[in-house]
Protein backbone atom coordinates (compact mmCIF):
# COMPACT_ATOMS: atom_id res chain seq x y z
CA UNK A 1 0.00 0.00 0.00
CA UNK A 2 1.57 3.06 -1.03
CA UNK A 3 1.48 6.65 0.70
CA UNK A 4 -0.10 8.53 -2.12
CA UNK A 5 -3.21 5.69 -1.68
CA UNK A 6 -3.40 5.85 1.68
CA UNK A 7 -3.46 9.98 1.51
CA UNK A 8 -5.72 9.65 -1.35
CA UNK A 9 -8.22 6.80 0.67
CA UNK A 10 -7.74 9.09 4.10
CA UNK A 11 -9.10 12.10 2.40
CA UNK A 12 -12.21 10.69 0.30
CA UNK A 13 -13.11 8.36 3.72
CA UNK A 14 -12.59 11.94 6.06
CA UNK A 15 -14.64 13.88 3.41
CA UNK A 16 -17.48 11.63 2.82
CA UNK A 17 -17.82 11.85 6.96
CA UNK A 18 -17.46 15.71 6.82
CA UNK A 19 -19.82 16.14 4.05
CA UNK A 20 -22.43 13.77 6.09
CA UNK A 21 -22.06 15.79 9.37
CA UNK A 22 -22.29 19.72 8.21
CA UNK A 23 -24.09 19.55 4.98
CA UNK A 24 -26.78 16.26 4.57
CA UNK A 25 -27.35 15.92 8.41
CA UNK A 26 -28.54 19.59 8.88
CA UNK A 27 -30.40 19.31 5.99
CA UNK A 28 -32.23 16.66 7.00
CA UNK A 29 -32.99 17.80 10.30
CA UNK A 30 -35.30 20.28 8.90
CA UNK A 31 -38.06 18.28 7.48
CA UNK A 32 -40.07 15.35 9.55
CA UNK A 33 -40.27 12.79 7.07
CA UNK A 34 -36.33 13.15 6.04
CA UNK A 35 -35.26 13.16 10.05
CA UNK A 36 -37.44 9.79 10.04
CA UNK A 37 -35.11 8.59 7.15
CA UNK A 38 -31.80 9.61 9.28
CA UNK A 39 -33.42 8.03 12.00
CA UNK A 40 -33.67 4.57 10.19
CA UNK A 41 -30.79 4.53 7.71
CA UNK A 42 -28.06 3.28 10.66
CA UNK A 43 -30.51 0.30 10.56
CA UNK A 44 -30.82 -0.06 7.00
CA UNK A 45 -27.01 0.68 6.73
CA UNK A 46 -25.43 -1.37 9.17
CA UNK A 47 -28.22 -4.27 8.34
CA UNK A 48 -26.19 -4.08 5.07
CA UNK A 49 -23.16 -4.36 6.35
CA UNK A 50 -24.20 -7.64 8.50
CA UNK A 51 -24.93 -9.18 5.48
CA UNK A 52 -22.02 -8.26 3.55
CA UNK A 53 -19.73 -9.62 6.30
CA UNK A 54 -21.52 -12.62 6.76
CA UNK A 55 -22.93 -14.28 3.64
CA UNK A 56 -20.10 -12.74 1.32
CA UNK A 57 -16.56 -14.88 0.02
CA UNK A 58 -14.47 -13.68 -2.98
CA UNK A 59 -17.57 -11.25 -3.79
CA UNK A 60 -20.04 -14.20 -3.80
CA UNK A 61 -22.91 -15.25 -1.55
CA UNK A 62 -21.90 -17.93 0.60
CA UNK A 63 -23.44 -19.51 3.42
CA UNK A 64 -20.94 -20.78 5.52
CA UNK A 65 -19.81 -20.92 9.79
CA UNK A 66 -20.33 -17.77 10.22
CA UNK A 67 -24.50 -17.65 9.25
CA UNK A 68 -24.73 -20.05 12.21
CA UNK A 69 -22.61 -17.39 14.31
CA UNK A 70 -25.41 -14.36 12.98
CA UNK A 71 -27.85 -16.68 13.64
CA UNK A 72 -27.00 -17.23 17.29
CA UNK A 73 -26.43 -13.63 17.59
CA UNK A 74 -29.52 -12.80 16.50
CA UNK A 75 -31.61 -15.43 18.81
CA UNK A 76 -29.03 -13.51 21.77
CA UNK A 77 -30.47 -9.87 20.80
CA UNK A 78 -34.04 -11.15 20.51
CA UNK A 79 -33.66 -12.57 24.46
CA UNK A 80 -32.11 -9.29 25.06
CA UNK A 81 -28.77 -11.28 25.99
CA UNK A 82 -25.95 -8.79 27.22
CA UNK A 83 -23.65 -7.75 24.05
CA UNK A 84 -20.80 -9.65 26.31
CA UNK A 85 -22.97 -12.63 25.57
CA UNK A 86 -23.85 -12.11 22.30
CA UNK A 87 -20.38 -12.01 21.10
CA UNK A 88 -18.87 -14.82 22.87
CA UNK A 89 -21.67 -16.98 21.78
CA UNK A 90 -21.67 -15.55 18.21
CA UNK A 91 -18.04 -16.73 18.27
CA UNK A 92 -17.76 -20.24 20.19
CA UNK A 93 -21.07 -20.84 17.54
CA UNK A 94 -19.03 -20.21 14.67
CA UNK A 95 -15.37 -21.65 15.72
CA UNK A 96 -17.64 -24.85 16.60
CA UNK A 97 -19.10 -25.88 12.89
CA UNK A 98 -15.84 -25.04 11.87
CA UNK A 99 -14.23 -27.23 13.99
CA UNK A 100 -16.75 -29.82 13.32
CA UNK A 101 -16.92 -29.05 9.50
CA UNK B 1 -29.28 -2.35 23.54
CA UNK B 2 -30.06 1.20 23.49
CA UNK B 3 -28.09 2.57 26.39
CA UNK B 4 -25.08 0.74 26.84
CA UNK B 5 -23.61 -0.62 30.44
CA UNK B 6 -20.17 -0.79 31.87
CA UNK B 7 -19.95 -4.00 30.24
CA UNK B 8 -21.10 -3.35 26.91
CA UNK B 9 -18.19 -1.10 26.54
CA UNK B 10 -15.58 -4.40 27.51
CA UNK B 11 -17.43 -5.72 24.57
CA UNK B 12 -17.55 -3.21 21.94
CA UNK B 13 -13.87 -2.77 22.70
CA UNK B 14 -13.08 -6.75 22.49
CA UNK B 15 -15.01 -6.18 18.78
CA UNK B 16 -13.16 -3.50 17.58
CA UNK B 17 -9.80 -5.37 18.98
CA UNK B 18 -10.46 -7.91 16.63
CA UNK B 19 -11.38 -5.68 13.92
CA UNK B 20 -7.99 -4.24 14.38
CA UNK B 21 -6.16 -7.93 14.89
CA UNK B 22 -7.86 -8.69 11.63
CA UNK B 23 -6.85 -5.87 9.49
CA UNK B 24 -3.05 -5.69 10.92
CA UNK B 25 -2.92 -9.12 9.73
CA UNK B 26 -4.11 -8.99 6.49
CA UNK B 27 -1.71 -6.03 5.68
CA UNK B 28 1.52 -7.55 7.00
CA UNK B 29 0.73 -11.18 5.17
CA UNK B 30 0.79 -9.29 2.04
CA UNK B 31 4.10 -7.96 2.82
CA UNK B 32 3.12 -4.26 3.80
CA UNK B 33 5.54 -2.59 6.30
CA UNK B 34 4.67 -2.12 9.92
CA UNK B 35 5.08 1.55 9.83
CA UNK B 36 2.78 1.62 6.60
CA UNK B 37 0.22 -0.65 8.45
CA UNK B 38 0.46 1.80 11.35
CA UNK B 39 -0.07 4.41 9.70
CA UNK B 40 -2.62 3.47 7.61
CA UNK B 41 -4.59 2.12 10.49
CA UNK B 42 -4.17 6.20 12.25
CA UNK B 43 -4.90 8.36 8.86
CA UNK B 44 -7.76 6.06 7.08
CA UNK B 45 -9.60 5.30 9.80
CA UNK B 46 -12.06 2.62 8.06
CA UNK B 47 -11.38 -0.69 8.53
CA UNK B 48 -13.22 -2.03 5.87
CA UNK B 49 -11.77 0.34 3.20
CA UNK B 50 -8.47 -0.86 3.98
CA UNK B 51 -9.46 -5.01 3.46
CA UNK B 52 -11.80 -3.48 0.48
CA UNK B 53 -8.27 -2.17 -1.41
CA UNK B 54 -6.38 -5.21 0.07
CA UNK B 55 -8.96 -7.50 -1.56
CA UNK B 56 -8.64 -5.44 -5.09
CA UNK B 57 -5.54 -5.63 -5.02
CA UNK B 58 -5.95 -9.22 -4.66
CA UNK B 59 -7.59 -9.53 -7.50
CA UNK B 60 -4.71 -8.15 -9.58
CA UNK B 61 -6.70 -4.77 -9.60
CA UNK B 62 -4.58 -1.18 -9.61
CA UNK B 63 -3.95 0.46 -6.97
CA UNK B 64 -6.39 3.19 -8.18
CA UNK B 65 -9.76 1.17 -8.55
CA UNK B 66 -8.32 -0.10 -4.38
CA UNK B 67 -8.84 3.32 -3.31
CA UNK B 68 -11.99 4.26 -5.16
CA UNK B 69 -13.37 0.69 -3.53
CA UNK B 70 -11.94 1.89 -0.33
CA UNK B 71 -13.84 4.96 -0.66
CA UNK B 72 -16.94 3.38 -1.90
CA UNK B 73 -16.77 1.31 1.41
CA UNK B 74 -16.94 4.32 3.17
CA UNK B 75 -19.53 6.28 1.98
CA UNK B 76 -21.97 4.39 4.52
CA UNK B 77 -19.69 6.47 6.99
CA UNK B 78 -21.09 9.31 5.28
CA UNK B 79 -24.33 8.52 5.69
CA UNK B 80 -23.73 7.01 9.22
CA UNK B 81 -22.41 11.28 10.20
CA UNK B 82 -25.13 12.37 7.78
CA UNK B 83 -27.71 10.33 10.66
CA UNK B 84 -25.67 11.39 13.50
CA UNK B 85 -25.07 15.52 12.31
CA UNK B 86 -29.00 15.59 11.73
CA UNK B 87 -29.34 15.43 15.81
CA UNK B 88 -25.73 16.11 17.35
CA UNK B 89 -25.94 19.92 18.44
CA UNK B 90 -22.11 21.14 19.58
CA UNK B 91 -19.51 23.79 18.58
CA UNK B 92 -18.30 22.94 15.14
CA UNK B 93 -15.02 21.54 15.86
CA UNK B 94 -16.76 19.38 17.86
CA UNK B 95 -19.04 18.21 15.25
CA UNK B 96 -16.21 17.73 12.90
CA UNK B 97 -14.03 15.67 15.26
CA UNK B 98 -17.63 13.26 15.26
CA UNK B 99 -17.70 13.15 12.02
CA UNK B 100 -14.16 11.79 11.62
CA UNK B 101 -15.23 9.33 14.62
CA UNK B 102 -18.53 8.03 12.90
CA UNK B 103 -18.26 4.28 13.16
CA UNK B 104 -21.21 1.55 12.76
CA UNK B 105 -21.19 1.40 16.42
CA UNK B 106 -20.96 4.45 17.97
CA UNK B 107 -23.66 6.37 15.73
CA UNK B 108 -25.58 3.11 16.13
CA UNK B 109 -26.61 3.42 19.53
CA UNK B 110 -26.00 7.73 19.82
CA UNK B 111 -28.92 8.17 17.86
CA UNK B 112 -31.03 5.99 19.77
CA UNK B 113 -30.83 8.35 22.62
CA UNK B 114 -33.80 10.15 23.01
CA UNK B 115 -31.66 13.27 24.88
CA UNK B 116 -29.26 15.18 22.87
CA UNK B 117 -26.74 15.29 25.92
CA UNK B 118 -26.92 11.86 26.30
CA UNK B 119 -26.61 11.31 22.79
CA UNK B 120 -23.53 12.92 23.03
CA UNK B 121 -22.29 11.35 26.26
CA UNK B 122 -23.24 7.88 24.24
CA UNK B 123 -21.51 8.79 20.97
CA UNK B 124 -18.06 9.62 22.59
CA UNK B 125 -17.90 6.94 25.73
CA UNK B 126 -18.10 4.14 22.81
CA UNK B 127 -16.31 6.00 20.55
CA UNK B 128 -13.51 5.52 23.65
CA UNK B 129 -13.97 2.08 23.92
CA UNK B 130 -13.84 1.29 20.05
CA UNK B 131 -10.61 3.26 19.79
CA UNK B 132 -8.76 1.83 22.49
CA UNK B 133 -9.88 -2.08 21.06
CA UNK B 134 -8.85 -0.66 17.85
CA UNK B 135 -5.14 0.22 19.05
CA UNK B 136 -4.74 -2.74 20.96
CA UNK B 137 -5.87 -4.72 18.09
CA UNK B 138 -3.64 -3.23 15.49
CA UNK B 139 -0.77 -3.66 17.51
CA UNK B 140 -1.07 -7.39 18.41
CA UNK B 141 -1.72 -8.14 14.79
CA UNK B 142 1.42 -6.12 13.83
CA UNK B 143 3.54 -7.33 16.51
CA UNK B 144 2.15 -11.17 17.28
CA UNK B 145 0.15 -12.06 14.17
CA UNK B 146 1.59 -15.25 13.88
CA UNK B 147 1.49 -16.31 17.20
CA UNK B 148 -2.92 -15.41 17.31
CA UNK B 149 -2.50 -17.55 13.63
CA UNK B 150 -5.63 -18.37 12.14
CA UNK B 151 -8.36 -15.69 13.79
CA UNK B 152 -11.03 -17.53 11.91
CA UNK B 153 -10.50 -20.93 13.76
CA UNK B 154 -11.63 -18.50 17.33
CA UNK B 155 -14.56 -17.31 15.28
CA UNK B 156 -13.11 -13.87 15.62
CA UNK B 157 -14.83 -12.89 12.02
CA UNK B 158 -18.51 -13.38 13.77
CA UNK B 159 -17.12 -11.04 16.40
CA UNK B 160 -18.04 -8.17 14.51
CA UNK B 161 -21.74 -8.60 12.63
CA UNK B 162 -23.13 -9.98 16.17
CA UNK B 163 -21.92 -6.55 17.51
CA UNK B 164 -23.37 -4.74 14.64
CA UNK B 165 -26.64 -6.94 15.04
CA UNK B 166 -26.85 -6.62 19.10
CA UNK B 167 -26.76 -2.49 18.03
CA UNK B 168 -29.51 -2.31 15.97
CA UNK B 169 -31.21 -4.93 18.54
CA UNK B 170 -33.40 -1.83 19.83
CA UNK B 171 -34.50 -0.65 16.02
CA UNK B 172 -35.79 -3.56 14.44
CA UNK B 173 -37.98 -4.31 17.10
CA UNK B 174 -39.91 -1.54 15.39
CA UNK B 175 -41.50 -2.00 12.89
CA UNK B 176 -39.85 0.43 11.15
CA UNK B 177 -36.40 -0.68 11.94
CA UNK B 178 -36.99 -3.94 10.90
CA UNK B 179 -38.38 -3.41 7.54
CA UNK B 180 -35.14 -0.82 6.94
CA UNK B 181 -33.55 -3.68 8.23
CA UNK B 182 -34.30 -6.38 6.19
CA UNK B 183 -34.97 -4.50 2.91
CA UNK B 184 -31.51 -3.17 3.23
CA UNK B 185 -29.84 -6.38 3.86
CA UNK B 186 -32.17 -7.41 1.05
CA UNK B 187 -31.04 -5.48 -1.20
CA UNK B 188 -27.00 -5.51 -0.31
CA UNK B 189 -27.42 -9.45 -0.98
CA UNK B 190 -29.06 -9.06 -3.98
CA UNK B 191 -26.60 -6.74 -5.48
CA UNK B 192 -23.52 -8.77 -4.20
CA UNK B 193 -23.15 -10.86 -7.27
CA UNK B 194 -23.60 -7.73 -9.65
CA UNK B 195 -22.32 -4.67 -8.38
CA UNK B 196 -18.70 -4.00 -7.43
CA UNK B 197 -17.78 -3.77 -3.85
CA UNK B 198 -18.97 -1.34 -1.50
CA UNK B 199 -22.10 -0.24 -3.91
CA UNK B 200 -23.85 -3.09 -2.31
CA UNK B 201 -23.87 -1.65 1.10
CA UNK B 202 -24.18 1.86 0.15
CA UNK B 203 -27.70 0.75 -1.99
CA UNK B 204 -29.42 -1.01 1.04
CA UNK B 205 -29.54 2.84 2.50
CA UNK B 206 -32.93 2.44 0.09
CA UNK B 207 -34.01 0.00 3.49
CA UNK B 208 -34.90 3.06 5.16
CA UNK B 209 -36.16 5.38 2.36
CA UNK B 210 -38.47 1.91 1.79
CA UNK B 211 -39.59 1.83 5.48
CA UNK B 212 -39.87 5.22 5.65
CA UNK B 213 -42.42 5.65 2.52
CA UNK B 214 -43.76 2.66 4.47
CA UNK B 215 -44.99 3.93 7.88
CA UNK B 216 -45.03 7.52 6.96
CA UNK B 217 -49.08 8.27 7.51
CA UNK B 218 -50.76 11.47 5.73
CA UNK B 219 -51.54 12.59 2.43
CA UNK B 220 -48.75 11.27 -0.26
CA UNK B 221 -46.62 10.49 2.32
CA UNK B 222 -45.76 13.78 3.22
CA UNK B 223 -46.03 14.68 6.54
CA UNK B 224 -43.50 12.90 9.37
CA UNK B 225 -43.79 10.10 12.05
CA UNK B 226 -45.96 10.73 14.90
CA UNK B 227 -49.31 12.13 15.23
CA UNK B 228 -50.98 13.56 12.62
CA UNK B 229 -53.83 15.92 12.43
CA UNK B 230 -53.42 19.91 11.45
CA UNK B 231 -52.29 19.32 7.94
CA UNK B 232 -55.69 16.56 7.48
CA UNK B 233 -58.19 19.61 7.05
Amino acid sequence: MSWWAIVAMSAGVAGQRLVGMFWAGPVLARRPTLSHLGDLLPAAVIAGVIAQLTFVSDARLTLDARAVGLLVAAVMVWRKAPLTVVVIAAAAATALVRLLA
Amino acid sequence: MTAPRPADYLALAFTYFAVGVTVSVAMIERGISIPTTLGAALVIYSATSELAFLAVRDAGGSAAIGVLSGWLVASRFGLLALSLGARYQAPTLERAAAAINSFDPNVGLAVQQADRSELRRVFWRVTAALMIGWWIGSLVGVFLGDVIGDGRAWGLDAVFPATLMAIIGALVRRRDGLTAAVVGAGICCLLIPVAPGGLPILASALGAVVAVLTFTRGPAGRSGPGPVTEDRA
